[in-house]
């Protein structure tokens, strides 16, 4: 399949900004300024665009009692939004600000969680991480709420420097987390009527220092001392661009994104746009070079074929793949890029891909007039036009060729035509070419 | 939907279970001396096969390795050795009991803290060279193993300032790693790094369906198999694989510009690979039955998957398997029972699985958790997290008997848990050096090494 320069600029971008191309997107954006404006400015409209998700017997999902409802209920905005880049940075900064249900146990509070994510997603980042002290899902996470003046507990503000603001022993120390702990005190939480609040009483109201400043510091002025350390600006680009490239962030744009990071107090869109527009996001363009987080993977083939999520399965088959929304691995978030990969992984996503095209083909459904190149044609539409290298290309031709060779009888056109295209779908959807982006 | 075990358990199930395999992106260790010889595409079975120990030594002449690097080679040449030693890893996952596994007969105390579900001492059964311990009731088939001197049994095992979290401590037995680090492979998988070969898939064999992370290996290719009569690719509506594989395969194969593609070409064709050389056992149709009868829950159907992966000779090396359920916060006495019951019967059935199929010289079983519970039982009929558990190693060559020392119940650590008085990393080390033959040093970077007696000559 092959493509322009630019329609490979093209759909690295809404790879890396969103969750790959729908086939209308191949047609409406035809230059890769216009796709870039369309990510930024996607214009008025529904903010979910295809089919409501369902269960696999057509019920609604309930992602507040259903097991796996929640995760699938994720999966389905990443399939739907029209704001692709800013559901895209949703995912991402639940990777950043990572938080699990199965610490948290309640999954509206989740739900509270990722709103406030979406919200700021492409906002100031001050304002996410001052969100993020007071979301409860968080506070339950890392254990802020029950911290008092009497033991401070350490979790959030040791979490809070190492992987949210400033990077593992990047400019604090151990007594910066102390101290920022004291400040942090006083958040409380009733288990039993599951509320919230603030105590006064249990906060250390005292004097704390703070990244070589003093004062009555409260849990709001830990984000504002981190947030003024000279090493927040660096860390956050740089870890930015790793969701968007596998390759090191050149020196020249880091510095211009942390110019423009600080200049504009925290703006994350201007950061994120100069990222996106870089050549260097577009390096080694003639072959992607980053292995899809499985959401990506999932909700791109979901895409692609212009499917909606039709079966809570995803839950379970997105916990083979190792990736399932609201349930990061832990508190420094997920794998990335070839850390995603296992034979178990493997078989979990080839067989993913059996849930797209089980059911697409019957029996005796295409005439044994039908060519190898028409077939692969078919399948490629099928499967919305994805990359493939040269080889994978050849191989392709080559078993569209040889694999209805010299079965003419009745019963090996009715079951060989179809299972040609069957295994066309499935390699275009879930072989290994399928798998990076 | 009401999961088992406590939040903190839940949190760590959900984090383990998210973990990558082979994880190819983490930057190389330099193998010393073996770098030169790496870039001339390392040892593969293959070329051992082809080209045999002249081929190991000429590339490692040209290659100008150190000493070490030329034994590590033959040891690695050893990975594809059918007759290589070979480690089971069994976890307990939650925190397994030691106080009720091996209950400690002689401590006026244990009736005190275990007033609400201490083990009844004339229910024990005896362990005729330590009458100090009685066994729980339900492990009878443990105590024939034990009898037959085939147990070393450590009580009080552990670390130093044992965190009672199952995340962390979890997370230290898997790396072979205490304190913070980000390491992501786990000890059993830079063994196999170290003394593996670049391409059999089933040198490291995860009896499970996602890949235990303790297999997680930086450069050689492990498997997560849980059965091997249905480790296969499908399409539906597609008759034959046959029909696709070849493609596949084909695929695979290709040579990629970028790192991240050709990564994924490779575990690709590890698990065509894998799903190939397991094809004999998929076609059989019926496995012969085993001379003892397995347990058919919990760890029986598992270890007789993977008795007969050893069986067909795939060199496998290392092994990891897992049975849920020790994290016993409440109702006790039921739950653990059963689990008891199940780990001893299990180890039973293996043990004579292994004589059957003349691998019991061969194999040794590491049975472990992450951490012992609090001597001090809880309202709920159960037990909370705590410190110094119970680690047995099982086999012909284990050294059996009791092989470190019990603190005893007279006297707690601060957090009223039982006092630590092994350190694991010293069984781990042991394991290394006396049962795989590498040097401890490669795999365990920091932490005591000392070894303990566990492993008697051949």
């Amino acid at each position: 399949m092959r493509r322009t320069a630019e329609q490979a600029r093209i759909e690295r971008l809404l790879w890396r900004g969103g969750f790959g191309p729908r086939p209308k997107d191949r047609q409406r954006l035809r230059s890769h300024a216009a796709a870039l404006d369309h990510l930024f400015a996607p214009g008025k409209g529904p903010s979910l665009v295809g089919p409501e998700p369902t269960t696999k017997d057509g019920g609604r999902l309930d992602p507040f009692n259903e097991y796996g409802h929640d995760s699938v209920w994720w999966l389905d905005r990443s399939v739907r939004a029209r704001d692709q880049l800013r559901e895209r940075m949703t995912l991402n900064w639940h990777d950043h600000w990572a938080c699990s249900n199965s610490k948290v146990n309640d999954p509206r509070l989740m739900f509270a969680y990722y709103k406030v994510l979406r919200e700021h997603s492409l906002g100031n980042f001050r304002d996410l991480a001052r969100a993020m002290v007071r979301s409860n899902a968080m506070q339950i996470f890392l254990d802020l709420v029950g911290s008092t003046d009497e033991s401070p507990n350490e979790n959030f503000a040791r979490e809070f420097f190492e992987l949210f603001t400033l990077g593992a022993g990047n400019g604090y120390t151990e007594r910066d987390i102390r101290e920022s702990a004291r400040a942090l005190t006083g958040f409380t939480y009733d288990y039993d009527s599951k509320s919230f609040g603030f105590d006064q009483k249990r906060h250390d109201g005292g004097v704390k220092r703070i990244l070589g400043a003093q004062g009555r510091f409260d849990a709001l002025d830990v984000v504002d001392r981190a947030l003024a350390n000279k090493h927040h600006a660096p860390y956050l680009c740089e870890k930015l661009w790793g969701y968007l490239s596998p390759r090191p962030i050149p020196p020249r744009l880091l510095k211009r994104t942390v110019d423009a990071y600080r200049s504009s107090k925290f703006e994350l869109k201007p950061v994120i746009r100069l990222m996106l527009s870089d050549p260097a996001l577009y390096a080694g363009i003639d072959e992607p070079d980053m292995v899809k987080s499985p959401v990506v993977y999932v909700a791109g083939m979901l895409r692609q074929t212009g499917a909606g999520v039709r079966t809570t399965d995803w839950a379970w088959m997105l916990d083979g793949m190792g990736q399932v929304p609201f349930y990061p691995p832990n508190v420094s978030g997920w794998p990335s890029n070839s850390e995603w990969l296992s034979t178990g992984a493997v078989q979990a996503r080839f067989s993913a891909a059996n849930r797209m095209i089980e059911k697409t083909i019957e029996d005796g459904s295409i005439s044994s007039k039908q060519s190898a190149d028409e077939a692969l044609a078919d399948a490629i539409r099928f499967a919305g036009r994805p990359w493939t290298s040269r080889r994978t290309e050849k191989t392709l031709h080559g078993y569209a060729r040889a694999s209805v060779a010299g079965r003419n009888e009745d019963y090996e056109v009715k079951h060989y035509w179809p299972e040609r295209q069957r295994v066309l779908r499935h390699i275009l959807l879930a072989g290994p070419d399928a798998q990076v982006c | 939907m009401r999961r088992p075990g406590c939040d903190d358990w839940r949190h760590t199930q959900h984090a383990l279970e998210r973990q990558g395999g082979r994880t190819v992106a983490i930057p190389r260790e330099a193998l010393d001396g073996l770098a030169e010889f790496e870039r001339q595409g390392g040892l593969s079975r293959r070329n051992v096969l082809a080209g045999g120990v002249g081929l190991v030594l000429g590339v490692a002449g040209a290659g100008r390795l150190t000493t070490r690097g030329v034994l590590e080679a033959a040891v690695a040449e050893a990975a594809d050795n059918p007759n290589g030693t070979i480690l089971v890893s069994i976890y307990l996952d939650g925190g397994n009991d030691g106080l009720n596994t091996l209950v400690p007969l002689a401590e006026p105390r244990y009736r005190e803290l275990r007033g609400r579900i201490g083990i009844a001492p004339e229910t024990t059964l005896a362990l005729p060279d330590a009458p100090q311990f009685g066994w729980h009731p339900s492990l009878g088939g443990l105590k024939e193993l034990y009898d037959a001197g085939k147990v070393a049994v450590l009580p009080s095992i552990d670390y130093a300032n044992p965190d009672q979290s199952h995340f962390t401590s979890n997370g230290y037995w898997r790396t072979g790693i205490v304190g913070d680090s980000n390491e992501r492979t786990g000890w059993l998988g830079r063994t196999l790094d170290a003394i593996g070969s670049r391409s059999n898939p089933l040198q490291g064999i995860s009896v499970s369906y996602g890949l235990d992370p303790i297999l997680n290996s930086a450069k050689v290719p492990v498997a997560a198999v849980y059965d091997p009569s249905n480790f296969d690719f499908w399409i539906p509506d597609v008759w034959d694989s046959k029909a696709f594989l070849p493609s596949y395969r084909r695929i695979a194969q290709a040579a990629a510009k970028h790192g991240a593609l050709g990564d994924v070409r490779r575990v690709y064709g590890d698990a065509i690979e894998a799903r190939d050389l397991l094809q004999p056992l998929a076609k059989e149709k019926e496995p012969p039955p085993p001379p003892v009868a397995y347990p058919e829950d919990g760890l029986g159907e598992p270890l007789r998957n993977l008795g007969r992966m050893l069986g067909a000779g795939f060199g496998t090396r290392i092994a990891a398997l897992s049975s849920g359920g020790y994290d016993t916060h409440e109702g006790q006495p039921d739950a653990h029972a059963k689990l008891l019951q199940n780990l001893g019967d299990s180890l039973k059935a293996w043990q004579a699985d292994l004589d059957a199929r003349q691998l019991s010289d061969r194999v040794l079983t590491l049975v472990w958790s992450e951490f012992g519970r609090r001597p001090e039982d809880n309202d709920s009929q159960g037990t909370d997290h705590g410190a110094g558990g119970l680690l047995l190693l099982v086999g012909n060559r284990a050294n059996g008997g009791i092989r470190s020392e019990f603190p005893g119940l007279g006297q707690l650590d601060d957090d009223e848990n039982l006092r630590v008085t092994t350190d694991f990393r010293s069984v781990y080390a042991t394991i290394l050096e006396d049962w795989i033959g590498v040097e401890a040093a490669r795999i365990l970077p920091n932490g005591p090494r000392g070894k303990l007696p566990l492993v008697r000559a051949a």
